[in-house]
């Protein structure tokens, strides 16, 4: 359940992945879940089986980080602030923790459909 | 009318498919005992019995005994055939039920096996995936935590439940202490997750499936063919060992002796354990003491009749109560022993039974007759032992990491069949002169202590 994405089409051509990149910059800055000290991954809709696994397989430690994250966020966001400029989360934070496990479970899901559906040629 | 002709037709397919098949079992044996060799630095031995069925194993010299903390070789034996770094799980098991086949691992005190029986043709694919499965499994955190750790919870309740295992287990464990004695399943009351998470069982793994450490047995292939295919896919075979893993090693066994008692609920069972013989490999090997074992016996081999076993003899007077003699043989050590089962009073009655036929036999109070047919019948259960496939390799595997000589089945057993009666005395004697291992589990009140049975502790 990663979010949808243009991400593949653009990576595969070097000349519109150069023009995108300060684009993604601005725009993920832009939304300002930065502003509130979160990753891009925290944003991510958990109410599913594959996220739910996904989140139990994050090792104690980035499971402790994320819970306090958004813990953080909320009561920003119930008091109406926003961090601190050098506590808010620079790009270079902004690292994918959660969306390689959720590809990884899709696939395994996805293997097992593709075996349930399998059609055995005799040779 | 109309089914006669079609069963006619049938009978005389299947008569036809009979006799394709014969052809394969009428060629000539390639002989009884295991061709070794060496290919690509691991050691293999096959026996090519004619038939259309093949059992592979690879037998590591990582069993209880070698772990260096409780539990890990039932973890790594829980891991095998789980996501390598190629295939998944789930891959594995959908290949494997393709091909018709059967995948399990097992492990027992000296070592662990991953297994496989399958059709004579698909011998490559299976050599690849005991290679993959020993080299190339991915020990993560969340296999551990999602499939491995819920399983090594059910053996060990399965393991809780059973008395007898857990006596023989307990005997075990006052007769050897450490290495041999150490429990084949880590405690369900120990503390479990503080040893096993899934980077112990990956530095055990590292040293446990090193190329020195384990050997390929396989049974009902053409020892070239083996030969062939290990050197094919055991050849960039690599186990590089994870910083701070100890290297595995066990010193000579060496048999204590003593008694321990447990309560349990769920039935009574006391194991009479004593010094035994070592397998044919190792350095101490006594084949009297099979002989022993089959006179003392306990178990019918015939319908509708007690058998000439003295133990079995014995037990007619106790109806609830089973009796089994084992002799358990290891590469440097044996524990011979008489686990008794049943309700409790039976239990205790067929014990002090036990002890006395054992000091008759020590006296020499044993008909000749009953003698030889011991002897017969131990040389019957060890080639019959021995010829049952996955048996076979288990053995031999094991012969072959721990002694680097396969364990040999026919000289075996014509050396049980050099055994005199004087010797068979002797044996008991040296027997009861040493402490014994008693462990008994049940209803304490009723089950007798060993210095009540006349045995020294």
């Amino acid at each position: 359940m990663s979010q949808p994405s243009l991400t593949n089409f653009i990576v595969k051509r070097p000349w519109l992945k150069a023009w995108m990149r300060p684009l993604a910059g601005w725009y993920a800055d832009l939304s300002g879940y930065r502003k509130l000290g979160l990753r891009a991954d925290d944003l991510l809709h958990e109410e599913n089986e594959t996220v739910g696994l996904a989140l139990k397989r994050l090792s104690p430690k980035e499971s402790y980080d994320r819970v306090f994250r958004m813990r953080r966020a909320f009561q920003l966001s119930l008091s109406h602030q926003l961090l601190p400029p050098h506590e808010q989360t620079k790009p270079s934070e902004d690292i994918p923790y959660l969306s390689p496990i959720i590809r990884e479970i899709e696939a395994e899901i996805n293997e097992r459909e593709n075996l349930d559906s399998l059609v055995i040629q005799k040779k | 009318m109309i089914a006669r002709p079609s069963v006619r037709t049938a009978s005389k397919a299947l008569r036809c498919l009979q006799c394709g098949q014969r052809r394969g079992y009428a060629a000539a044996a390639s002989g009884f005992n295991y061709q070794t060799g060496d290919s690509a630095g691991i050691k293999y031995a096959s026996r090519d019995v004619p038939g259309q069925m093949t059992t592979l194993a690879l037998v590591a010299k990582a069993g209880t005994r070698y772990e260096f903390l409780p539990g890990l070789a039932e973890g790594l034996e829980k891991f095998a055939f789980r996501n390598t770094e190629r295939r998944s799980a789930l891959r594995i098991v959908r290949e494997t039920e393709l091909l018709g086949s059967e995948v399990y691992a097992t492990h027992s005190r000296e070592t662990l096996s991953l297994n496989a029986k399958f059709l004579r043709k698909d011998l490559p694919y299976f050599m690849e995936l005991l290679s993959e499965v020993a080299g190339k499994t991915q020990y993560l955190p969340y296999i551990f935590e999602e499939e491995v750790f819920g399983h090594i919870k059910f053996a060990q309740k399965n393991f809780l439940a059973n008395p007898e295992a857990l006596a023989l287990d307990s005997a075990h464990g006052v007769a050897f202490h450490r290495g041999l004695g150490s429990s084949i399943h880590p405690a369900a009351s120990g503390p479990t997750s503080k040893y096993l998470d899934h980077a112990t069982i990956s530095a055990y793994a590292s040293t446990a499936y090193a190329k020195s450490n384990i050997a390929v047995v396989a049974n009902g292939a053409d020892n070239a063919e083996v030969g062939k295919w290990v050197g094919e896919f055991f050849g960039d075979y690599q186990v590089s060992p994870v910083q701070g893993a100890p290297q595995l090693s066990s010193s000579q066994s060496k048999y204590y002796g003593g008694e321990e008692r447990i309560a349990h609920a769920g039935g009574n069972a006391i194991v009479l354990g004593f010094s035994g013989s070592s397998s044919a490999t190792g350095g101490f090997y006594k084949p009297e003491v099979a002989v022993l074992a089959a006179l003392l016996g306990g178990q019918s081999s015939i319908k509708w009749s007690s058998g000439f076993s003295l133990l079995s003899k014995a037990g007619l007077n106790y109806p609830s109560a089973s009796i089994k003699t084992k002799s358990h043989i290891y590469s440097d050590a044996g524990l011979l022993t008489v686990t008794i089962t049943g309700g409790a009073k039976d239990v205790a009655g067929v014990a002090f039974d036990a002890v006395k036929t054992l000091n008759a036999i020590a006296a020499g109070e044993f008909s000749n007759e009953d003698f030889k047919k011991a002897v017969a019948y131990a040389k019957f259960a060890e080639l019959e032992y021995g010829e049952s496939q996955s048996a076979g390799v288990q053995l031999t595997g094991s012969g072959l990491v721990q002694g680097g000589k396969p364990y040999q089945i026919e000289e075996t057993s014509s050396a049980i069949g050099g055994v005199t009666s004087e010797k068979l005395k002797q044996a008991a004697k040296s027997i009861l002169e040493h402490k014994a291992s008693v462990s008994a589990v049940g209803d304490l009140h009723l089950l007798p202590f060993a210095e009540e049975l006349g045995l020294k502790v």
